[in-house]
């Protein structure tokens, strides 16, 4: 006869699944469900407020015939691209020189992550002052005496979306040098021994072994920074306000602008459908990659 | 027993007095006056309420030209509790009254005649098929230039009488070292511009065929392009710092003697008047430059949510009738900048700048001359606006042709239709 399992030892059997539960519920009510609804309203013909009709992929169409959504797609991956490679670039060669047992390396690594503890709204508003040729950069280098020298890409709209880079860029640079720094530091002194026995240079340790082993500190710099440039919003509307002209549309102030303030919350629902679509795209076989090979046991 | 105690219970014993003596009915309103100005405007309406026997209850959401507050409404309708009393910008109002949203205010109107007391162009913002759903406190004008005078002198101009003279004047106050138009690349401010352009210069007939009805002819005709033609002119009239610039901050470029004159709505002159400047002395007013005058106006109206209580629906109409009330319409707009929404009024002991609105507004009723702004939301719905500030900001600022900027216009309005 099987010994009856004690009330206590089931209870701790489930309590794991009962913490669990509450959370796993909300995210599914506050993720899931909600992503099910705005594809629902996205096929309908809301406006002012949901309405649960159905029209199809009109508001697909009137979206992709929109000039400025076109500006939002283009500027995403501009903007993406740019920042994550340079800050993940300029993060890593950062915590490689402050890894170089120099002094006053705490002192320079407050400084360096300071930017992130700013809201992005301080950032935008800062550099829009720095950026602001009558204000900034340029009034300064033209006061110093050189009167020809201009920079005035803010209001570019062929350039303004690179002065969205350099703000994010100085934002959050501070924050991939600080994971990489950890991760550096997280590196068994003897793998770097063996390969100086072995004959191996300085430079050829860091591209061959230690950036490699580093892989772990890139998948979070990649993740937590991709979710920092589609969340770029509060930064736009600071620092550019989506213009000049509409040249710094991101799909998400395009997604704000239609739901909120033009009454076309079908138009709203369905470019936040396409967002989600290409995040996806993108973080879903990077994750599955990522992951997968942890699991084969690397 | 300690003093503190003994505060305590005389406070306890004090309090059945007290909710006697404002034993009064609460109604809760969610608008976006959050300026000094404007709160302190605000309170003309709510102490006429206290005088009627009601405690307004204040929900204010600034920020991002009422957009917050639109999303605060949407999410409490949603939740079922909506505010008791919503200020309403634009067709924000029409849009809740389409939905079958809002109380009807026809009692009210009839008892009262307020209909023959407000501008007929007005009554379609707070109308919706025959019901009343709202009433309106003010009235701003959009089409104004402000300038500073002394600059002017210095320059030797006098208030242009077309866009041609005042472009041309942009040279005079160059070669003076002033900044000739104080302005933003933000899409609204340089809206301004277009939209005082398109009823100067074509005429209020053809503004109203064209913004408001948006026949598609008027949208895509040469005088469309006529009038892009006249924007591009002033591309070189602002200083390079523009990019951003807040519209209150190119006002004070003005009242300060940087810049010549600012084409803005009449919510500019607070920040001539806080600085003690006066009209005509040392700041100028006047409409921008045209043969054809014409008034555009856009409002601020309060209406009420349906909400199955009878207090709160008292308190609804009291809100109305205060509202509605001369004598809060005239001492609210001499704060607020504005001019009363009623046509019956004294404008007695206005600036001369309110004078003169209150006056072009008489005449432009009379001639049918007075349409929505459309920058702010009066001459169509969201949907349709946003269009003319994507396509007009864009053509400001980059080397797009006119004939492009109509087309595009065309294409957009017929994508949102």
């Amino acid at each position: 006869m099987p010994r009856p399992i004690p009330l206590s030892e089931r209870f701790a059997n489930w309590l794991p699944r009962l913490v669990l539960t509450p959370s796993l519920l909300i995210v599914l009510v506050a993720v899931y469900l909600f992503i099910a609804w705005t594809g629902w309203i996205s096929l309908s013909s809301s406006k002012i407020v949901p309405k649960y009709d159905f029209v199809g992929l009109e508001q697909y169409f009137r979206l992709w015939s929109t000039p400025r959504w076109h500006t939002a797609v283009a500027n995403l991956f501009i903007f993406s691209t740019l920042f994550l490679g340079v800050t993940t670039g300029l993060g890593l060669l950062m915590a490689i020189l402050l890894d170089q047992k120099i002094r006053a390396e705490g002192a320079l690594r407050t400084i360096f992550l300071y930017p992130m503890a700013l809201s992005f709204i301080v950032t935008g508003t800062a550099w829009k002052w720095i950026l602001n040729p009558a204000l900034g950069v340029q009034k300064m280098v033209n006061d110093m005496g050189w009167t020809s020298f201009v920079f005035d890409w803010i209001a570019q709209p062929t350039f303004a979306i690179y002065c969205v880079v350099i703000a994010a860029v100085w934002q959050s640079t501070g924050f991939a040098m600080a994971i990489f720094l950890a991760g550096l530091r997280g590196i068994d002194n003897s793998v770097i021994k063996a390969a100086q026995i072995e004959g191996a240079g300085l430079p050829r340790i860091y591209r061959s072994i230690i950036v490699p082993m580093l892989r772990p500190a890139f998948l979070s710099v990649i993740v937590l920074l991709s979710y920092v440039a589609i969340k770029s919003f509060d930064l736009i509307l600071a620092l550019t306000g989506t213009g000049p002209g509409s040249a710094t549309e991101m799909p998400s102030t395009f997604m704000y602008s239609a739901t909120f303030r033009r009454d076309q919350m079908g138009v709203g629902a369905a470019s936040a459908m396409m967002m989600l679509m290409t995040v996806a795209a993108i973080i879903v076989p990077y994750l599955y990659s990522e992951l997968k090979e942890n699991r084969d046991g690397h | 027993m300690t003093t503190l105690n003994k505060l305590l219970l005389a406070t306890a014993l004090m309090l059945p007095l007290a909710s006697q003596a404002t034993a009064q009915i609460k109604i809760e309103g969610l608008h976006v006056w959050t300026s000094e100005g404007e709160v302190k405007a605000l309170k003309v309406i709510t102490d006429k309420l206290a005088t009627m026997g009601f405690e307004w209850q204040d929900s204010a959401v600034g920020g991002a030209n009422g957009a917050n507050a639109q999303q605060a409404l949407r999410t409490r309708v949603a939740a079922g509790n909506p505010p008791a009393i919503m200020q309403f910008l634009g067709y924000e109002g029409l849009g809740w009254a389409g939905e079958g949203a809002l109380r009807s205010l026809n009692d009210l109107y009839a008892k009262n005649g307020w209909e023959a007391a407000l501008p007929p162009v007005m009554l379609q913002f707070v109308k919706h098929d025959d019901e009343f759903f709202a009433t309106p406190i003010n009235m701003h004008r959009q089409n104004w230039v402000w300038a500073n005078k002394a600059v002017f002198d210095k320059a030797g101009i006098t208030p242009p009488t077309s866009w041609e003279e005042l472009i041309a004047s942009g040279e005079k106050l160059k070669a003076i070292g002033v900044v000739p138009i104080a302005m933003s690349d933000e899409a609204w401010q340089i809206e301004e511009i277009f939209e005082a352009m398109v009823a100067d210069v074509n005429g209020p007939d053809f503004y109203k065929k064209a913004i408001i009805d948006l026949d598609e002819t008027a949208l895509a005709s040469p005088e469309m392009v006529k009038v892009f033609d006249l924007l591009g002119q002033v591309r070189g009239l602002h200083d390079a710092g523009f990019t951003g610039r807040d519209w209150a901050a190119a006002t004070n470029m003005v009242a300060n003697g940087q810049a010549g004159m600012q084409i803005m709505g009449d919510w500019a002159k607070g920040e001539f008047l806080a600085k003690g400047m006066k009209p005509g002395v040392d700041f100028l007013c006047f409409p921008t430059p045209t043969a054809t005058p014409n008034y555009k106006f856009l409002m601020d109206a309060f209406g009420g949510f349906k909400i199955e209580d009878a207090d709160v629906n008292k308190g609804q109409d009291a809100v109305a009738e205060a509202i509605m009330d001369p004598e809060v319409q005239i001492a609210f707009n001499m704060i607020k900048g504005s001019i009363p929404a009623r046509i019956d009024v004294s404008m007695d002991g206005f600036d001369d700048c309110a004078k003169r609105s209150f006056a072009d507004r008489a005449e432009a009723i009379a001639n049918n001359a007075m349409w929505g702004s459309v920058t702010d939301g009066f001459a169509v719905e969201p949907r349709f606006s946003g269009v003319f500030g994507d396509v007009v900001g864009k053509f400001f600022v980059t080397d797009m042709s006119s004939a492009d900027a109509v087309q595009a216009l065309v294409d957009g309005i017929n994508n949102a239709r």
